[in-house]
């Protein structure tokens, strides 16, 4: 009987049922945890955007009470409409759904305030890179042109080259360079190569690429663009008051 | 018995490290190596998985048809990877995002499979959890072991600690792919030299 195909086919179902059982189990016990900390680390991707220290002086890192601290005293929210270029009152960017974000048609702000003015922005960049999406944010001071820091939190590039766009050294290279040139919005470049090779008297639009990940900077490049176009729209305005 | 005991304990350690006796799990231990604390989450998970598979394995060893065993097999050890992923994501985000898709890949990884295949499908399941607990440490103890000189070399640091002068520069290379390849080579190396165990003719 045991060597019957029933007995087999009984058992491989019973096996399943098993397993299926513990991941449902497992999934919905940690969901709410998980959660938690994805909506943590979107926070501090925002916040090391914005170049808040985000250890404290002995190093360590800071704790989530303190991040939600300063996330709430400093960092708002609004949504822009793409097409005009306007803010949409009293919409969130959790209110936002992944449609939404995808579509680029509703594009979340994050503001840094001081004393209740917006002082700097930061807003998400993503798109393709080689093999995956990349997901980031860049935040710009308060002349709307400096860029203040970038960071790429979430890829599937290559560890060692590709994977290299979320180390300290490749986002470093991002601040104090410009978007605007002559009050035009200039394209941003991660090179092929390096800045002090191709431009000997520097430029201030253009970042070192990484070696062996020439097409994942060509991937920034266009979506560090195509996002940078979007939220100029609105970013003129201000510029303009 | 209690030597034999200690033995399915003690001997994977060196005498038959799934490693560099039996240069299993190779792909992992080289790349998670870079730094102690990846390492060191990388080898509890694989260990823990490899303890509770034996474990399964061995409970289910009288009813499992030997048609469809491997595929029994996998199901097993991927319901309990997948469950160590989700909780090191749910409690160690940070790490569990720099391990990506290593702790998936223990699902492939030859050492969990091969305890299931060659010791959990005969044994007991005492005997076969002391196997996989056996075999899981002595894969941790080379992954601790390359991973220590990959950081102290590499960023003169061990588990973020400061152990070598300030001004000291890290080797590049140690943190790159090559680095584990020399680091795991000469622990082979060193670890035969004591046993005297050689492969010959």
């Amino acid at each position: 009987m045991r060597k019957g195909d029933s007995y087999t086919l009984v058992f491989a179902a019973i096996v399943c049922v098993a397993c299926s059982l513990t991941l449902s189990v497992t999934s919905a016990l940690l969901r709410e945890k998980q959660e938690e900390q994805s909506e943590l680390d979107r926070r501090l991707n925002i916040m090391k955007a914005f170049g808040v220290p985000i250890r404290d002086d002995s190093g360590r890192k800071l704790s989530v009470r303190e991040v939600n601290r300063i996330f709430d005293e400093h960092i708002r929210d609004v949504v822009l409409d793409a097409a005009t270029g306007l803010v949409i009152p009293d919409l969130r960017a959790n209110d936002l759904s992944h449609a939404d974000i995808a579509s680029r048609a509703r594009l979340p702000l994050y503001e840094w305030t001081e004393g209740g003015e917006p002082v700097k922005f930061a807003f998400p960049v993503s798109g393709k890179g080689l093999w995956s999406t990349i997901y980031g944010y860049m935040a710009l001071d308060r002349d709307l042109n400096t860029i203040l820091g970038v960071t790429f939190y979430r890829h599937g590039e290559t560890p060692g080259l590709g994977g290299e766009i979320s180390t300290d050294w490749f986002q470093a290279q991002f601040r104090g360079k410009k978007i605007l040139d002559d009050g035009m919005l200039q394209p941003f470049e991660v090179l092929k190569g390096k800045v002090a090779d191709r431009y000997p008297a520097g430029n201030e639009h253009a970042v070192d690429g990484i070696s062996g990940a020439t097409l994942t900077g060509k991937g920034i490049n266009q979506f560090l663009n195509r996002d940078l176009q979007l939220y100029e729209k609105y970013f003129a305005q201000i510029r303009d008051n | 018995m209690a030597d034999n005991l200690k033995k399915t304990v003690v001997d994977p350690l060196s005498e038959n490290n799934p490693i560099t006796i039996q240069i299993l799990g190779i792909c992992s231990a080289l790349a998670v190596t870079v730094k102690m604390d990846t390492a060191v989450v990388m080898a509890l998970a694989l260990t823990t998985v490899v303890a509770g598979s034996n474990v399964a394995i061995s409970m289910l060893r009288r009813f499992i048809p030997g048609r469809i065993r491997m595929i029994v097999e996998v199901a097993v050890i991927s319901t309990l990877v997948i469950v160590a992923d989700q909780v090191l994501k749910a409690y160690l985000y940070d790490i569990s995002r720099q391990l990506s898709v290593f702790v998936g890949l223990i699902i492939t990884n030859c050492i969990v499979m091969g305890r299931a295949e060659a010791y959990a499908l005969q044994n007991p399941p005492g005997l076969s959890f002391l196997d996989g607990l056996g075999n899981g440490l002595g894969y941790s103890l080379i992954l601790i072991l390359v991973a220590s000189m990959r950081e102290i070399l590499g960023a003169g640091t061990w588990l973020g600690w400061r152990v070598l002068p300030q001004g000291y520069v890290g080797n590049g290379m140690a943190l790159l792919a090559p680095g584990a390849f020399f680091a795991l080579g000469l622990i082979i190396w060193i670890q035969r030299m004591m046993t005297k165990k050689f492969e010959t003719e």
